[in-house]
């Protein structure tokens, strides 16, 4: 399959998709409102989120398995939002993979161009191919029940693309894996999708897992997308508390905006002043906002340090390579982490200790608290 | 089920013609079958020419006899229901919790499994000759010379004998669903085996027991053969007084009269049954098993009594069935007991036409049974439309019912126009079709279940239509409730009697109706020979079916004799 010509790459948007759901206890219940996205030909996109965020209905609806009460998707620019699953030309990887159990290893692969009355000669050959590319060579005749969950995942994956559908959409494909399957799974995905250069959306909830696959992630909470962004963008500028604290950790220091020049702004937090990207939002001085200190961007100092902001450790975690240390700094707690270099360098409870913040790795985003509507 | 589901399923609904036809066929069936006997059952009991009228029932409530047939049809329902529970629980727990060997537990499976399948009656026949006035253990053994075997205590046991492994089956695989790291967790604890068993164990299969008691209570109150055989002149009971008022003194009004007082017991089995057993299950039955080794739940001596007392009761129940193979031997069981064929003899020549009526109405009851089943079954898992959870109980009726009600039903429904069927084999294959059908339709719907919605979902995102998916997945992944409700047809067809007996006729009689008939013109011997030849038959088809289903390779299929319980 690797040797034939590659099918164009098509881009896919979603504009404006609401879906409703009628809840017994919460009245109706937006599970997408308003999603608009837009994915490049051949690119990888990652809806991530909580449970419960909308983005497996999302995916659903691009998949053609829900449809949408509002809105329109197009693949390639045709309008699909009517056209049922199996004429969109779409392949799915469901999180518990959907094996058919009646059906061999090859009969499962075979499925889709089956289905597509693709000649019996060629469809051998496809499923020999295929096999091979996901590493399962030889397991045509076996059973799903007789293979272990990798190679379910496998055989999933193979029958998804063997039918060289025009979008590859996963459900948290790996989430049923353990942990070092999961790590070396997501990197085959993400090899494979290259190598077919096949438009792809992948939902997931773990944020390692996001950031490691794509080309680019949607965060998704309450059912909308809070942020679309590359995995730097949204660690370095996240929008929102939300984002913010749910891509690595974050410490959300309470700040006032003192003053505004052009892109740049001069905040107030901790009792010192920080002058900062100011992102994507118009600021005012006056207002006030979190400033977003990730605990690795703390630099943590012996006392006496010049101009350094003075704080107390509170706890620490000693975590073999890195320490986490709870520092108490202008009536804030703060997270930091620093790398262990060595036994004379950790610090106790109770020691006062000199904190240095990079300017250049702060972030400001507005004081809504967490508050992403449920 | 989710608002995809229901806006795919709904959407077909309307815009299919050929779905709406079979709805419509469907409804017209069961309306024919199901509705229309029972509603002309209870016009015959409150109205007289065209008056309603208490009457009937109030003929009932006077008359002393009766009301003794109702208390004692309660009576033997509960002591049936505790003493067949009992047995099944002790089975239950030796198969899932004392490591038995799994061959042994496979024999055990095959024994208790016999009375099951066998026609209802066959353990009482076995009664007889074991404790009858010529009994193996009254007359050879302790010679007693005229001893009486009818009564409650035959009636009971025979029925407790019969009817114990419906108990089994529904309380093994509860037993086997509950993680035994609970158990474990309680004993590691500091509990003793028997406090784990009485705080932990037992709590948690009550509502498996309350519901095996139901159900037995259920299949002794509609039992009709073995009181029939067992119970005699002082032990009346209400089906086989129906049987008598209608088949004695011809009359009618008295016996549907007799056969809705059954029915007001029986629906209350059927709503406890649905509506508080139900809400009470703890352990939910994945079919996956908790696949540990079971934790040692009784003690050496504990583990002796349990697994001597089910040993002793498996043998007895072989014993019985031997004698009923050795009765089918011998010229005359009890008195001249020289080995002869006579009675096969007779079995497969003047009995031959029987056997080939039975065979018949069970080769069209049987497909056409497993065909309503899986239909009913998927149309009411699967598609959503207009009525149907109304299609999905109607269906239910004729099943939940006694057979005694639905025979009496058919029998003043089909005896006169519009539709005069009486006397024809169609009456017949419709009763069996419409009654047992049900079972199929149960596992239908249990199967589907399980097959999660990714799996069509994933066919119709590889391309394929809706036909194409139910043809190449929903219709495969159902073939082992097809299979195993033809399974059940067939049994059902060669060994059922409550409700056909009031349906068969000189054109059309069946093997189970003859032997009854041969037992009460004291034709042992023949009775004997009719009824191993029909264990054999049935016990061939369900070993081929069972042969079936492993060959069908799906997940979840259900074991005939599991669905025969249900």
């Amino acid at each position: 399959m690797s040797g034939s010509a590659k099918p164009q790459a098509i881009g896919v948007s979603v504009e404006g998709v609401t879906r409703r759901f009628a809840h017994a206890v919460k009245g109706d219940v937006f599970a997408a409102r308003d999603v608009t996205l837009d994915v490049a030909p051949g690119e990888f996109l990652t809806l991530l989120g909580p449970s419960g965020c909308g983005k497996t209905t999302t995916l659903r609806m691009i998949a053609g398995f829900e449809a949408p009460d509002a809105g329109r998707i197009a693949f390639g620019g045709q309008d699909v939002t009517r056209l049922p699953a199996n004429q969109r030309g779409i392949g799915f990887v469901f999180q518990n993979y959907a094996l058919f159990p009646h059906l061999s290893v090859a009969g499962n692969v075979a499925y889709g161009l089956r289905v597509r009355r693709v000649a019996e000669g060629e469809i051998a050959t496809a499923v020999r191919d295929v096999l091979a590319l996901v590493g399962l060579a030889g397991y045509e005749s076996q059973f799903p029940a007789q293979m272990s969950g990798g190679e379910q995942q496998r055989v999933a994956l193979a029958r998804a693309i063997v039918i060289r559908p025009r979008v590859l959409l996963f459900d948290e494909p790996l989430s049923n894996l353990d942990a070092r399957l999961r790590v070396d799974m997501r990197e085959e995905i993400r090899a494979l999708q290259r190598r077919l250069a096949i438009t792809a959306i992948y939902v997931t909830h773990d944020q390692e897992e996001a950031m490691a696959v794509s080309d680019r992630i949607a965060v998704m909470s309450g059912g909308t997308i809070v942020q679309t962004g590359s995995a730097e963008d949204l660690y370095h500028r996240p929008a929102t508390p939300f984002v913010a604290s749910f891509i690595g950790r974050a410490n959300l220091v309470p700040a006032t905006i003192v003053a505004t020049a052009g892109d740049r702004v001069t905040v107030e937090a901790l009792g010192r002043r920080f002058g900062i990207d100011a992102g994507t939002r118009a600021w005012r001085a006056g207002d006030s906002a979190r400033l977003i200190v990730r605990p690795e961007a703390v630099t943590l100092a012996r006392p006496g340090e010049p101009g350094a902001l003075q704080g107390t450790v509170a706890a620490r975690a000693f975590l073999g390579e890195k320490i986490d240390y709870a520092i108490d700094c202008a009536g804030v707690r703060l997270q930091a982490v620093r790398y262990n270099a060595g036994p004379g360098d950790l610090l106790a409870p109770g020691a006062t200790v000199a904190l240095t913040l990079a300017d250049d790795a702060l972030a400001i985003v507005a004081d809504a608290g967490m508050g992403v509507s449920r | 089920m989710t608002a995809a589901a229901r806006a795919a399923g709904g959407g077909r609904a309307r815009a299919d013609p050929a779905l709406a036809f079979t709805v419509a066929l469907l409804w017209i069936a069961i309306g024919l079958f199901v509705l229309y006997p029972i509603a002309m059952l209870l016009a015959r009991v409150f109205v007289d020419h065209g008056h309603f009228t208490l009457g009937g029932v109030a003929a009932l409530v006077t008359d002393r006899n009766q009301v003794a047939a109702f208390r004692n049809s309660l009576v033997l329902g509960a002591l049936v229901g505790l003493a067949g529970t009992l047995a099944g629980f002790g089975f239950a727990l030796a198969a899932t919790r004392c490591r038995l060997a799994p061959w042994l537990v496979r024999a055990i499976d095959v024994a208790v499994l016999l009375p099951l399948v066998s026609p209802p009656f066959t353990t009482a026949i076995g009664y007889v000759f074991s404790f009858g006035p010529r009994g193996l253990i009254t007359y050879d053994l302790l010679g007693i010379g005229n001893a009486s075997v009818y009564g409650l205590t035959s009636t009971m046991t025979a029925e407790a004998i019969t009817y114990f492994p419906i108990a089994y089956l529904t309380l093994r695989p509860m037993l086997a669903a509950i993680d035994s790291n609970i158990e474990g967790m309680a004993r590691s604890l500091g509990a003793s085996r028997l406090h784990v068993f009485r705080t932990v164990t037992l709590p948690l299969c009550t509502p498996g027991l309350a519901n095996a008691f139901l159900l037995l209570f259920a299949a002794s109150l509609a039992d009709f053969a073995t009181p029939l055989i067992l119970a005699g002149n002082t032990f009346p009971v209400l089906p086989t007084q129906a049987y008598l008022q209608i088949t004695g003194l011809f009359d009618l009004r008295g016996g549907a009269a007799l056969s809705f007082a059954l029915l007001v017991p029986a629906l209350a089995v059927f709503l406890a049954q649905r509506f508080w057993v139900g809400r009470r299950a703890f352990v939910t039955i994945t079919g996956k098993g908790a696949g540990q080794a079971p934790f040692d739940s009784f003690s050496p001596p504990a583990r002796a009594v349990l697994c001597g007392a089910c040993l002793a009761l498996t043998l007895f129940v072989v014993y019985l069935y031997a004698l009923l193979a050795y009765a089918s031997l011998v010229t005359a069981f009890g008195a001249n007991e020289t080995l002869t064929l006579r009675h096969y003899r007779v079995v497969f020549s003047e009995g031959l036409r029987v056997l080939g009526d039975t065979l018949i109405i069970a080769a069209f009851a049987t497909p056409l049974g497993g065909l309503y089943g899986v239909l009913v079954g998927y149309l009411v898992a699967k598609v959503r439309f207009r009525g149907r959870i109304a299609m999905e109980i109607a269906s239910m009726i004729n099943y939940a019912l006694p057979g005694t009600i639905v025979g009496i039903a058919y029998l003043i429904a089909f005896n006169d126009p519009p539709i005069a069927i009486t006397g024809t084999a169609l009456i017949i294959v419709a009763c069996y079709v419409f009654r047992y059908g049900a079972t199929g339709i149960r596992t239908t719907v249990a199967l589907l279940a399980q097959v999660d919605r990714s799996l069509e979902e994933a066919s119709q995102g590889l391309g394929a239509s809706g036909a194409t998916t139910f043809r190449r997945i929903t219709l495969p992944l159902v073939m082992p409730a097809f299979l195993a409700a033809l399974g059940v047809m067939f049994i059902r067809s060669m060994t059922a009697i409550s409700a056909t007996i009031f349906v068969v006729s000189i054109g059309w009689t069946l093997v189970t109706v003859k032997i009854l008939e041969n037992m009460t013109e004291l034709e042992l011997g023949v009775a004997a020979a009719f009824s191993v030849v029909v264990v054999v038959l049935v016990f061939v088809v369900v070993f081929a079916i069972g042969r079936l289903l492993r060959l069908a390779r799906a997940p979840g299929a259900p074991a005939v004799a599991g669905m025969l319980s249900a």
